[in-house]
């Protein structure tokens, strides 16, 4: 059993002490271990808690652009209420809940297909899982100017193969206009996306018990029984963490709408980031997109709640046993 | 725009200096007021193509000494400036003079150090206003006219009396000198103006059936020629740019706002107050909605004009795939060196593209308003505890700016893309060379006197660059109607002068 | 009645059908993840106007390769500058990736083994980085460098690339962590080694994958990074690669087949990378990800 034979491997002092010690004995106690996890907290200490306190702080003042940010004056939870009451924000957020859900949803699943179809071995399986990681491997930039240059209305080749192929007559606009431009960015993320899913979800099928999966086919389950009664269950830990991490990360992503259509046309692809970063730096309104930040971060946190839970699930049992 | 009378322009030191006192109300730290009177023997009345060959070419100047008189070329210090300088996309003479003036610099300066950022003209506002939060500014930056005011507003900038720097109100333009002057005090100095001009490809319009030496005359002829070219011959005929967040879409629209007698503000009346908004009157919807005709009904206009900036205009109108747009002054320098680089049958087709250039004025509204922005740059010195390392040098500072805008320097610096701040560098020989080498120099430099500066205010910024091209937007992709999009925009202005925000 | 050898021919067939189905779901998808790559290379072999024809060509009509000698010519000033942003970023990332390992591996071995008070609390905090958009931070670290004194300097990168990284660095390798039998720094222990060189000795190194694993996203993080980059550097001496090739976009013109090519230049060093290491980083992930 764990207890104090195990821990005592892990701790510098002897084995004999009271588990009952308070708090303050305890960190006394532990003094050595805080030393290995310092530097970590150190840096994220300096880049987090300062930038979080500004962040807190400046937006509860009003920053007109006719003063500078010295002479802000407190205003108290008006940038509050003039964010929750205005009609952008609910379309932004609108924006950014299909944004997120959408991306998230197909490059779990394009991931997932991709994952299965790989993995059994067969000749340059390894070749063509490089070739498949290489739109994550590459920067956002790069791939933002990419895509902008194949969606060009004017001189692009999506529209010049659509022509070609007989799909369309004329010049095709998928990002010009406010109806398919947010979609078509959505494209591009998946793409950038959709291989981290696929490899994370090929190592979790690695765990899939083959003897499970035999024990099921004499059974007579046909591929899709395995797939949905053996394969899925055995894989939710892995998913969970996946669906997670997509989920923040696309929460969070900013280079490709602000890249390729700059939060355009009239607004149709800014989602929260984006918008936080039109206010804050073009209309240099840093009060108002402080307010954003802040609504952003709370909703941040209940998602990193789940995200934690997630991760540390059966730490303590694994932990000294 | 106000006309100098020409004798007030020959006069003496006295009388520029009442001029003076009109335009600066505050005085700067004292320093040295030794004075260098260029002796203002241009006669902006009289201001034309012919006016302006004639008078290129007929005075020299030795810059060292000038400003030798202002600042002593012993002098030993050090200054930081940030400016946008020639990148890899410039032609090859931008380089050339950019080089030449730092090593002029540093021969009639040896001893005062310059510590120079180059910046892209799209992140230079950006980075200063990072700068100045964080207390690491330079001490001294050349913005694009535009730009100042908001750091005007705010405090950042150091007042400025021209006499210090070794020149007179009288040695530049006055809408220049408005587009810099806030609260009734000069914050910085003109360094360069230009004023865009029009051109066309001649042979895309004898295909298309128009006359191809003929600009067209009224903006309802753009859009006419524009639907012609395009059911012609298939290609856009009109360069129409809508971008968000760019500082092309101003430039190229507002000149059709105010030709038609619309304005976003009052800045086309004489004296602006800067208070009334104009942007949803009669003039400014028939503008919009011309622009609609364009890009949603008669689709003459590139479809990509929604997230196009002028750069994503000249490689088609090169490639000869463009009729026709406004462009800047340094158009035809960019076309030549994009030619010269072309190879195999590119080569061809570039070369013909830049036979066919035609420069001609920017079109009137119906009632023959015709309407340019006056645009360019403007340097200014920040104030000492937001520069990087908490002083300004001030007399390091001096010799910069003198030697920046020297009329020598203010020409060279600007050979490609502009034209002289100080107006007594229309009178070098450098200006004759320009003119003899940069076809059209004449008709692009002939528009300066009609040109008009945006809102001096410091929301302008936003006002040009975000709720303009919405509107823009809003009415070209069918979201809200003419009239709608006009009104929404006034309502924008108006909440964002009032000290709101707009669309939060 | 079926017998076995008919049933089994069944299965066959019914697995041999998903097979195909997964062969050509593969096709597509490759087809989807590789054609802007190829597009892209089109693009760069192609002079400036014939990138402007539409229809596009789809071979360049004369192909030339003068938009990648442009870059990497070290006497023309573009490739000096271009060598010199590729160098700023390689230097930064490596740094980046060499510290995130040593302050990220010790970290997560105390998370792994240790039961300190207010673990749990900062083990949250360590991965709470990841939900902060990199955006909204820009001005208060910009500020925050100025005071340490690191504005336009690669410190300043450093610093703050070490954040992105670390997160789910100690996650990889905790889990590695975690996976690795208590009895062989038990057995360590019992023969005299202090807890610390139980440690180094025995543990980190059968976490080597995760170690690699970890370089690799740290280096591919640092070496892609845009914002910051962007926010904290003005000189162009200290540029990196993703801001230096912005500067192709000045104000005036637009060179989409010189992008184009330094946009590929500036993939290849990760792509190869990846595509050496990826059995350690799928390795790593199958390890250190997945619980037992």
């Amino acid at each position: 059993m764990s207890s104090s034979q195990g821990q005592a491997i892990f701790r510098d002092v002897p084995a004999t002490v009271r588990k009952e010690a308070n708090f303050g004995q305890r960190v006394y106690n532990s003094r050595f271990d805080y030393l290995y996890v310092a530097p970590a907290l150190l840096v994220m200490l300096i880049v987090i808690a300062y930038p979080v306190y500004y962040t807190i702080d400046l937006s509860f003042f009003k920053t007109p652009a006719s003063l500078s940010l010295a002479n802000k004056t407190f205003t108290g939870l008006d940038n509050y209420v003039t964010v929750l009451t205005s009609a952008i924000f609910w379309k932004v957020t609108w924006q950014t809940i299909i944004w997120t859900v959408l991306s998230t949803l197909f490059s779990f699943l394009i991931g997932l297909g991709a994952a299965l179809a790989l993995h059994r071995a067969f000749i340059g399986r390894a070749l063509l899982r490089g070739l498949l990681l290489i739109p994550w491997v590459v920067s956002a930039v790069a791939a933002s100017y990419v895509w902008k240059w194949l969606y060009h209305s004017d001189f692009g080749v999506i529209g010049a193969l659509l022509n070609q192929v007989g799909l369309a007559d004329g010049p095709v606009n998928l990002i010009d206009n406010t109806t398919t431009s947010l979609y078509a960015l959505i494209v591009v993320n998946v793409w950038k996306e959709f291989s981290f899913a696929m490899i994370m979800l090929m190592a979790g099928l690695q765990t899939v018990p083959e003897s499970l999966l035999r024990a099921a086919q004499v059974d007579g389950a046909s591929a899709w029984q395995r797939f949905w009664h053996v394969t899925v269950p055995q894989l939710q830990g892995v998913s969970t963490v996946t669906i997670l991490l997509l989920v923040v990360q696309n929460f969070n992503s900013f280079i490709i709408p602000f890249i390729m259509t700059g939060g355009g046309p009239v607004g149709s692809t800014q989602i929260w980031i984006t918008h936080i970063y039109e206010l804050a730096f073009l209309r240099q309104n840093w009060g108002v997109g402080a307010a954003y930040a802040v609504l952003l971060f709370l909703i941040m946190m209940v998602l990193g709640y789940f995200y934690v839970r997630a991760l540390t699930r059966g730490d303590d049992k694994r932990a000294g046993a | 725009m106000s006309n100098m009378d020409g004798r007030a322009l020959r006069s003496e030191a006295s009388s520029c200096r009442k001029i003076m006192g009109v335009s600066v109300a505050l005085v700067t730290v004292a320093s040295l007021m030794s004075t260098t009177v260029y002796g203002q023997t241009v006669d902006l009345s009289q201001w034309s193509p012919e006016y302006v060959k004639s008078i290129a070419g007929t005075k020299t100047f030795d810059t060292a000494a000038d400003c030798g008189a202002v600042v002593p070329n012993d002098y030993a210090g050090n200054v930081s400036y940030w400016y946008t300088g020639p990148f890899e996309a410039d032609p090859i003479i931008s380089h050339e003079q950019d080089k030449a003036f730092w090593d002029a610099f540093h021969t009639a300066y040896p001893n005062i150090k310059t510590d120079v950022q180059s910046i892209t003209y799209n992140e230079l506002l950006d980075k200063f206003r990072t700068a100045l939060l964080g207390n690491s500014a330079p001490m001294v930056i050349r913005l694009q006219i535009l730009g100042g005011v908001e750091f005007a507003a705010k405090g950042y900038l150091n007042p400025i009396t021209p006499e210090d720097y070794g020149f007179t109100a009288a040695d530049f333009w006055p809408g220049a000198l408005k587009s810099v002057t806030y609260d009734n005090t000069l914050y910085g100095l003109p360094t360069n103006n230009e004023t865009m001009a029009f051109i066309w490809n001649a042979k895309v319009f004898a295909d298309a059936g128009l006359d191809p030496e003929k600009a067209p005359a009224t903006w309802d002829d753009v859009v006419a020629y524009s639907k012609q070219i395009k059911d012609k011959l298939g290609i856009s005929g009109y360069g129409l740019v809508a971008k968000q967040n760019a500082g092309n879409t101003p430039f190229r629209f507002m000149p059709q706002l105010w030709a038609y007698g619309g304005g976003a503000l009052d800045e086309t009346a004489p004296n602006p107050t800067y208070a009334k908004v104009e942007i949803n009157n009669e003039g400014s919807r028939a503008a919009v909605q011309a622009a609609y005709q364009m890009y949603a009904v008669d689709k003459s206009v590139p479809i990509s004009a929604l997230t196009n900036t002028q750069a994503e205009n000249q490689a088609p109108f090169i490639a000869g795939q463009l009729g026709m747009m406004i462009a800047h002054p340094s158009e035809y320098a960019k076309m030549l060196d994009l030619a010269s680089k072309a190879t195999g049958s590119d080569k061809e087709v570039a070369d013909a593209v830049v036979a066919n250039m035609r420069y001609g004025l920017l079109p009137t509204g119906p009632d023959g308003k015709r309407a340019v922005v006056f645009g360019g740059s403007n340097i200014h010195v920040v104030k000492p505890e937001f520069v990087d390392g908490g002083a300004v040098d001030e007399q390091a500072v001096k010799a910069l700016i003198c030697m920046w805008d020297s009329p020598e320097w203010s020409t060279k610096l600007n050979w490609a893309g502009s034209n002289p701040g100080n107006i007594n560098g229309f009178l070098t020989d450098a200006m004759k060379e320009r003119l003899d080498t940069i076809k059209f120099l004449d008709v692009t430099t002939s528009m300066l006197p009609s040109g008009i500066p945006f809102p001096v205010l410091p929301e302008s910024p936003e006002i040009m660059n975000i709720i303009v091209p919405d509107m823009l937007q809003n009415a070209l992709t069918g979201n809200m109607t003419v009239d709608q999009a006009t009104d929404d925009a006034a309502q924008k202005i108006e909440s964002v002068i009032a000290g709101g925000g707009a669309g939060i | 009645m079926t017998t076995i050898s008919e049933r089994a021919v069944s299965r066959r067939n019914r697995v041999d059908w998903w097979r195909w189905a997964g062969r050509l779901f593969l096709v597509l998808v490759l087809g989807f993840t590789v054609m802007p790559m190829i597009w892209m290379i089109i693009t760069s072999l192609k002079t400036g106007f014939a990138a402007m024809q539409y229809p596009p060509q789809w071979w360049p009509a004369s192909p030339t390769l003068e938009n990648y000698t442009r870059l990497l010519d070290p006497s023309g000033r573009i490739g000096q500058d271009f060598l010199h942003y590729f160098w700023n970023s390689l230097w930064v990332s490596t740094i980046t990736t060499v510290l995130a390992v040593v302050v990220a591996v010790p970290a997560a071995y105390a998370f792994s083994r240790f039961r300190f008070p207010g673990r749990n609390f900062l083990f949250f905090a360590v991965l709470l980085r990841n939900m902060f958009p990199a955006v909204v931070f820009l001005v208060p670290l910009f500020i925050l460098m100025k005071a340490l004194g690191l504005v336009n300097t690669h410190g300043s990168l450093i610093l703050t690339y070490l954040t992105f990284g670390l997160p789910l660095a100690i996650w990889l390798l905790k889990g590695f962590y975690d996976n690795i039998p208590i009895q062989l720094e038990q057995a360590a222990r019992i023969d005299g080694a202090t807890r610390f060189q139980a440690f180094i000795f025995v543990v980190m190194p059968l976490s080597t994958p995760g170690i690699i694993a970890t370089s690799i996203y740290s280096f591919i993080g640092a070496w892609n990074e845009y914002i910051y980059a962007y926010t904290f550097l003005t000189k162009q001496s200290q540029m990196t690669l993703p801001v230096g090739i912005q500067r192709f976009f000045s104000e005036n013109a637009t060179d989409w087949p010189g992008l184009m090519a330094a946009t590929f230049i500036m993939s290849v060093p990760v792509v190869v990378l990846f595509l050496v290491l990826q059995k350690y980083f799928v390795q790593a992930l199958t390890e250190g990800a997945v619980k037992h």
